[in-house]
This record gives structure tokens, sequence and C-alpha cells, in this order.
């Protein structure tokens, strides 16, 4: 029983991150319609610049995100308006292969810059502590709050301001919102920096637990999607209860299941993806595009 | 009015109902088309006319109910089995192979007709291409054999789909909306193409919103609102029908 | 009045395009009678398997518009079926002939194996079904390190080191010939005009009478096999294999790449784009250690924003490309 909430707490807070970590992922996909395969990489260019700070100026990872947060917005904003803003318009394929182009460039350039060799991030409460039996690990805690945190910012960013109230405005029909005046290119352009932030932030946060290396984005990308598809797109509760449910069931299937260790979570993902892609095409919660954009 | 019973219903539906989430897009649609009949399906916009078509042709599964073609039960068959029995449909929202040529739209909805490997691994069949290139004859879209189906305009696709859904030689058509966004003189060669398939026998179900095509062509209506059937008669009674009126127009 | 589609000229139409490949087949074959170092009968090899990987990459993506992500996975089943069979099987007469027994099962594995895996992912459409293809490959290198006792985990296997550049030669060679002439068969057929069909269109492919998932997976097996083949000849040739060398990305990139290059759903882009591909990494930015990847990654982003149609779909249809139209604008210059 002791080892069931165990897995439950420990699912909760992996859960937490995933759903922060996938959002970037479900928000550029609802909104503009584009699946970004270089999702990942964004992750990885995240957690390295939380390395690179840690390692050369001592700065913790955490108050590294203020510094990254910025930055890549920055660059997410650029590189929607010099390249993807180009594709948006164009059938899926396109983006698909544009962002696999992106992803494969990036992996590889980091390769170059920083070798393969597998960095971490050695901060010190990088401990755990007990609670009623129960053993929190301090950096999935504190991700798991900051993670939370940042998603009702967005949520009430979303609702509540002008710009928010434009991309939701977009993302559901987005001839209707240029026809009333909404700049789109702008709109996509501040989405894309938002969402790769986001990214870039769980990327940094996720730094000390993790072995840093320039083709760790992958698996994330397949995990996002994941989340994707059992929460929706562009929804963030959906994106929370994604995270949830992916992250409380790759821990049960780690814990339960013999001889299958940690590293094959991305198996339990995997499987669970295309069960929900097959069974059911239009995503758990129903918040999956048509298949078939043009049948009605 | 109830169909001709002493004939046996090319295609039957019974207690059709199709359900997206808790809204009824058909509920409970009770209709036969009989060999030889033009029939019409009509309705306010929304009321299930399309949805029907895809539970008829089996895009849709049904969530209860039964459709029987040529007598046999095709609840669960594949469209593509369906299709082999002897329906073809059209689509409101056209569906043609947009980067192949005219010709070869054509050439490909007719393969199966013959489906042995043997001939599935040949190029298609000179009498293919000859049936293909007299039904463009036929729909008046000759000159149009070597263009690309993606460049033709909305009107000539319409008749391109018509022609890929006759290459088979089907025994029912189901057409949906074939004249909207046809100009009036496509509409009359429609309608007369129309006319000389049904007088060589075939069977057509269409669905339409121009109503002086449903009086000169169908022999028999239903009327669909709100995923019901509302009424069914011949075009005149339709016409005449209060019930009919005030769906269309509101109240 | 609507434009006729500007064609190639028939040169390339019916069975002059099967005659010239024969032809070029021969050539090829009397090539090493001329008395050629062993390197350049390597580089044939490598160039030969490219072509190979591309051609099947083009039939499942290109002709039916299934763009495979993970394609590479039906390479690594192919390598390690053949690890396997020659590092665990009791050696038959003499490794050649356990070789020659063990290429096509790592054929028939991969195409198994694609049978099995396509019957759920080939139902998803579009981009989900290239993510589940994705995903499939990332899992299947995973459960390979995992295998331990049966894949040798991390550290893979080591086949015994048999050198036969001339043989290596000639087998991909006959492999890429028949791979090429049945994919121009494949096009012509009412099959490949099928598969084509679904690519446009597949729910009107479908109410048209093809059983479009019969078509997808009977494409998708045949592009498995002869991937699976081309991954068993390399772990033979290459003699070490690992999770790292056979499962990587580059290779399912180098596919797409080079279809997507010569021309998506063609018969003769692929060869071209891989034989391009091949010598301009050699002669340009072969020097430069590690960027291959990055140069790939680079130019498939360009590719796809600037010549979507590949090189022979440009030619075929001016209009729809920036070089198209620029190539169109040179030519019809030329005339006037």
């Amino acid at each position: 029983m002791d080892q069931f909430l165990q897995a439950l707490v420990s699912g909760l807070l992996l859960g937490g991150f995933y759903a922060v970590m996938a959002l970037g992922l479900s928000v550029i996909w609802g909104v503009m319609g584009v699946i970004n395969l270089a999702h990942g990489e964004f992750l990885m260019i995240g957690a390295y610049m939380a390395w690179g700070l840690f390692r050369f100026f001592g700065l913790d990872p955490f108050a590294s995100l203020l510094l990254i947060l910025p930055l890549m917005f920055l660059v997410g904003y650029l590189l929607q308006i010099i390249l993807i803003n180009r594709i948006v318009e164009r059938p899926y394929l396109m983006a698909l292969l544009v962002t696999f182009g992106v992803s494969i460039a990036l992996a590889n350039t980091f390769k170059i810059l920083f070798t393969s060799d597998p960095r971490n991030v050695p901060v010190v409460y990088n401990g755990s502590m007990q609670l009623v039996g129960i053993t929190f690990p301090i950096v999935k805690t504190i991700i798991f709050f900051v993670a939370l945190l940042s998603m009702i910012c967005l949520q009430i960013f979303l609702q509540r301001s002008r710009l928010g109230k434009s991309i939701r405005a977009t993302a559901q029909n987005k001839n209707a919102a240029r026809i009333v005046g909404v700049d789109i290119n702008r709109v996509y352009a501040i989405t894309a920096g938002l969402c790769i932030a986001l990214t870039a932030a769980a990327g940094a946060m996720i730094s000390p637990t993790q072995a840093i290396f320039p083709f760790m984005g992958p698996p994330f990308t397949l995990k996002a999607f994941t989340i994707t598809a059992l929460g929706g797109l562009g929804r963030i509760p959906g994106a929370l209860l994604g995270g949830i449910i992916l992250g409380i069931t790759e821990i049960l299937v780690s814990t339960y299941v013999q001889g299958i260790g940690t590293n094959l979570g991305i198996v339990t993902s995997f499987a669970l993806l295309v069960l929900i892609l097959v069974l059911r095409p239009q995503g758990l919660l129903g918040g999956l595009r048509p298949l078939d954009a043009e049948a009605e | 009015m109830i169909a001709d019973t002493t004939e046996q219903p090319l295609l039957e539906g019974r207690n059709v109902s199709k359900y997206f989430g808790g809204l009824a897009a058909v509920n409970n649609v009770d209709f036969a088309v009989c060999p030889g009949e033009i029939v019409g399906l009509v309705g306010p916009n929304g009321s299930g006319k399309t949805t029907l078509f895809d539970c008829l042709s089996r895009l849709q599964k049904i969530d209860s109910g039964q459709i029987l073609f040529k007598g046999q039960d095709v609840t669960r068959a594949r469209p593509y089995q369906i299709a082999r029995m002897g329906l073809a449909r059209t689509f409101q929202v056209i569906r043609v192979y947009r980067k192949m040529t005219v010709l070869k739209n054509m050439l490909i909805s007719h393969q199966w007709k013959d489906r042995s490997i043997l001939r599935m691994l040949q190029p298609s069949h000179v009498n293919t291409e000859r049936r293909a290139r007299e039904l463009l004859d036929f729909l008046q879209i000759a000159h149009l054999t070597d263009a690309q189906a993606g460049h033709l305009s909305g009107g000539q696709r319409r008749l391109l789909e018509i022609g890929m859904a006759l290459m088979p030689d089907p025994d029912i058509m189901l057409l949906d909306e074939a004249t909207s966004g046809v100009n009036p003189t496509l509409i009359e060669t429609i309608k007369d193409r129309l006319r000389v398939l049904n007088a060589q026998g075939k069977t057509f179900l269409l669905i339409e919103h121009n109503i002086n095509f449903i009086v000169d062509l169908c022999s028999r209506v239903y009327v669909l609102n709100h995923g019901e059937k509302l009424a069914e008669g011949t075009p005149q009674e339709i016409i005449e029908n209060e019930a009919v009126i005030d769906a269309y127009f509101g109240s | 009045m609507i434009a006729k589609v500007r064609r190639l000229p028939r040169f390339f139409g019916a069975w002059v395009g099967l005659t010239l490949w024969l032809l070029l087949m021969l050539l090829l074959a009397l090539y090493p009678y001329t008395g050629v170092s062993s390197l350049t009968l390597f580089v044939g090899s490598q160039v030969f398997v490219l072509v190979t990987l591309a051609s099947n990459w083009n039939l499942i993506g290109g002709l039916t518009g299934y763009v495979d992500f993970g394609h590479a996975v039906f390479f690594g089943i192919g390598a390690y079926v053949m690890g396997i069979l020659v590092t665990h099987l009791p050696l038959l007469i003499s490794p050649e002939w356990s070789f020659w027994q063990a290429l096509p099962i790592s054929g028939v594995a991969a195409a198994v194996f694609a049978l099995l895996i396509g019957l759920p992912t080939l139902r998803l459409k579009g981009p989900y079904f290239s993510i589940a293809m994705l995903g499939t490959f990332v899992v299947t290198r995973e459960i390979v390190r995992v295998l331990r006792p049966l894949t040798g985990g991390g550290s893979g296997l080591s086949l015994p080191p048999i050198l036969n550049r001339l043989g290596d030669y000639y087998l991909m060679l006959g492999v890429m010939g028949l791979v090429v002439a049945i994919i121009w068969w494949i096009h012509r057929s009412e099959f490949g005009q099928s598969l084509i069909a679904i690519r446009e269109d597949e729910i009107g492919a479908e109410m048209r009478g093809i059983n479009t998932t019969l078509h997808k997976i009977v494409a998708f097996m045949i592009a498995a096999f002869f991937t699976g083949i081309v991954g068993g000849f390399w772990a033979w040739q290459n003699t070490v294999i690992d999770p790292d060398v056979v499962f990587i990305e580059a290779r399912t990139v180098e596919m797409v790449m080079m279809s997507m290059l010569g021309g998506l759903g063609t018969v003769w882009g692929p060869p071209l784009g891989a034989v391009i591909i091949y010598f301009l990494q050699d002669v340009v930015w072969g020097n430069l250690f590690g960027v291959h990847l990055l140069v790939l990654g680079v130019l498939l982003v360009l590719l796809a924003l600037f010549l979507p149609e590949g090189i022979l779909g440009a030619l075929e249809d001016r209009s729809s490309t920036s070089i198209g139209r620029l190539l169109g604008r040179v030519t019809s210059r030329g005339r006037n």
C-alpha cells in the first residue's frame, strides 16, 4: 500500500513537470496547426543553458529561468517570423518536414558544440525529504509547484488579457480573427515565443535530475505528443490531466512490472499513445483536430 | 405515402440512428429506394442529410438500426465492400484526386471491377480507358481529359466526380448536392445526363437544395428535419406540405 | 482555359524508363571489369544502398503519402536479425553460407514487423502516423538495448569480418536494380495508382472500392522487406552493430531527404536524390567532421521551403514552386 501511495505521489510530481513540458507543443499545435517535431530540442537547449549558467556562473537552475525565459522567447519569436510563418498555411507535411529538419539540425549543432558526453547540474539540494512515510524528491517537488504556478499564470493570461484573447480567437478561426483585425503573424510569433520559452524553462528545471545530452529531445517530443493526445490541443487543464495520467502510468508500470526499468518509460508512453490514437482518434477528451479537416 | 411494397427495395434503411455526443444527427429514419427510381432527399441545412449519406455508404457507423442493400444486411460492411456491391456516391465537398489527370482519376475509380492480383499488377486495361473516354464524352468534359484534376473548376469537378462514380457501372448512385456551385448551363447538363442514365436503369438518391431540380427529376422525395423524417411523397405533395414549408422558412 | 500538365519528355514514359535503367544496370555490372580499386567498389555499394533505401521510403512516404519518420526501424530489425542469426546459430558450412541464409530472413522479419506495427499505425492519418512511426523507432531502440541476451544490449554484436568488396558491389547492385524496377512497375500498375489515389484522398479511394487497408499494408511490407534486406547487408558489411550505430535518426533523415530532393512519389526522383546527396556530401561537407546531419537538417528545411516537389516534380509542374517557376522562366525565355 505504501508502495502504491509512493508511486501515486511520484507520478503526480512527474505529471506536473510533464504538463508544463507538453504545453508548448500542445499550444503551438492548437493555435497554428503545426506539430513541432523540434519540441524536445528546445527543451534540450533550455537544459544546456541551465547547465552553462550553473557551470560557469554558479547560477541556480531555477534562478536562471529569469534569463532563459526572455532569451528563448526571443528565439521562438524570431524562428516563427523567419521560418514557421512561411509554412503555416502549407500542407501539414511541409510543417512536419521543416520542424523535423530543425530538430535534426539543432541536436547536431549541440553535438558539435558540446560533444555527446552527458552533462549534469549537481545542485546541493538534490536530495529528498520524508513526509508521512512518503519520499518527496526536493527538486521534483519544486518543479511541480513552479509548473503549477506557470500554468495558472498562462491560463490567466490567455483568459483575461487582450493578447491572450487574440491568441484564442486565432486558434478557433484564424480567418475570422484576421477579419476582425488580429495581426495573425504577430499572434503566431508571440505564441511560438511563449511556448518555446516555456519548453526551455521545463528543460532548465529538469536539468538537476536528468543527464543532459544533445539527443535527449525526441523522447520528450513523443511524451508531449502523448500528453496532447490525452488532454487535447492547447488546453491547460487538459495538459495537466494528461501529464498526470502519463506520469502516474509510467511510475506505476516501472514500480510493478519487473525488469522494465525507468529507462523504458518511453515504451509505456508510446503504448499509451498508440492505444489512444487507435481507439479514439479524436483524442481521449475529444480535443484533437479532426483527422480529415476538409471533411466538413 | 408508402413506397411500392410489391418490389424489393434496392437500398433500405430501417430505424437508422446516428448520434454525435448527445445530439441525434439522424433519428430513427426509415426509407427505401426501389430499382429505377430517382428519390430526392431534402431538408434545411443541418438536418442530417449528408450524415445519412455517410451512414448509407458506411463512412459513419450507425448507432442503431439496419441498412440493407440488394436485400443483404450491410450495416457492418466496410465502405469499399459496399462500393463493390454496386453503390457509388459523390461528396458535398468534392473528392477528386487532385494531382492526377482527369483520365487517371477515371481509370482508378474503375480498377476494382476485376481485382485479381494479376490485374492489379498491370496498368489499366484498354477497355477501361475506352469506357473512361466514353464517359468523359457523355458528361461533356472530354476536352479536359489530360488536365490535372486540381486545376478544374468546381462545376467541372462535380461532373468528373459523377463520371468517377459511373466508372464501375454502379446500380445506385448517391449524389450529394450535385448542383451546388455549378452554373445554370451545367446544371441543365447534369439534369439531362441523369435522365439518360435513369432511362438506362440507374437508380439515384439525391440530396438537393435546388427545388426545380427535384421537381423535374424525382418521383419521390423524403424530407428530413432535425434528423427526423418529416414527410415523404411526390415532389408536388412535398411542395404543398405545411410542415415542410414551416421547417424551411421557420416559424 | 485549363493548362495541361507539363510533362517530362515522353522519353521517361512507358517502357523506355525501364530499358534505360536495365542498360545502366548492365553498365554498372561491367564497370568492375575495367579494373577499379576496392575503394571504388565500396563507394559503389554505399551509393546502391542509399538508392535502395530512398526508393523504398518513397514507396510508403511518397507514393502512398504516409510520411514515415521511423523507417530506419526496419533497417535496424534487418541488421539485428542478421547479427543474431549469424552469431547465435551454428554456422552452416561457412560464414558466407549463413549470410546467404540470413539475408532473406532479415527482409522477412522486417516485413512481418511492418505487418504487426502497420495494422495499428496505418489506421492513423497524416501527422499521427508520422509520430507513431517515430515512436516505434525510439521504442524499438530502447527494447533492443534491454534485450541483452539476444542483442548484446548497448555493446552490440560482432559478426565475422569477411571482406568481399566485389561481392558486396554485385549484391547491392542486384538489390538496387530489383527495387527500382519493382517501384517502376508498381508506379504504372493499378496497384500503384491506387496507392496514389490513397495519398490524394483516402476516403474517396475507399468509397470508390479500393481496400485501402490492404493496399497500405502491402506497400508498407514491401518497403520494409527491402529495407530489412539492406539492413542485413549493412550489418554484414559493417561487422559491428549496436543500437547507436544501427538505430540512428540519420538513416531516416537521409531517406526522407533523398526522396524529397529528387521528387516525392516519382520513380526516378529518389535514386537521383540519393546520388546527388551522396556525392555532395563526399565533395562538399564530407571532410568537416560531424556536420553531415547538421547539413542534412538545414537542407531538409530549405527543400521543404523552396523545392517541396523535388527536382523532377519541379520540372514536371513548373508553376507550383519558386524554383520551378524560375526554371520555367529561363526555358521559356530561350524559346521566345
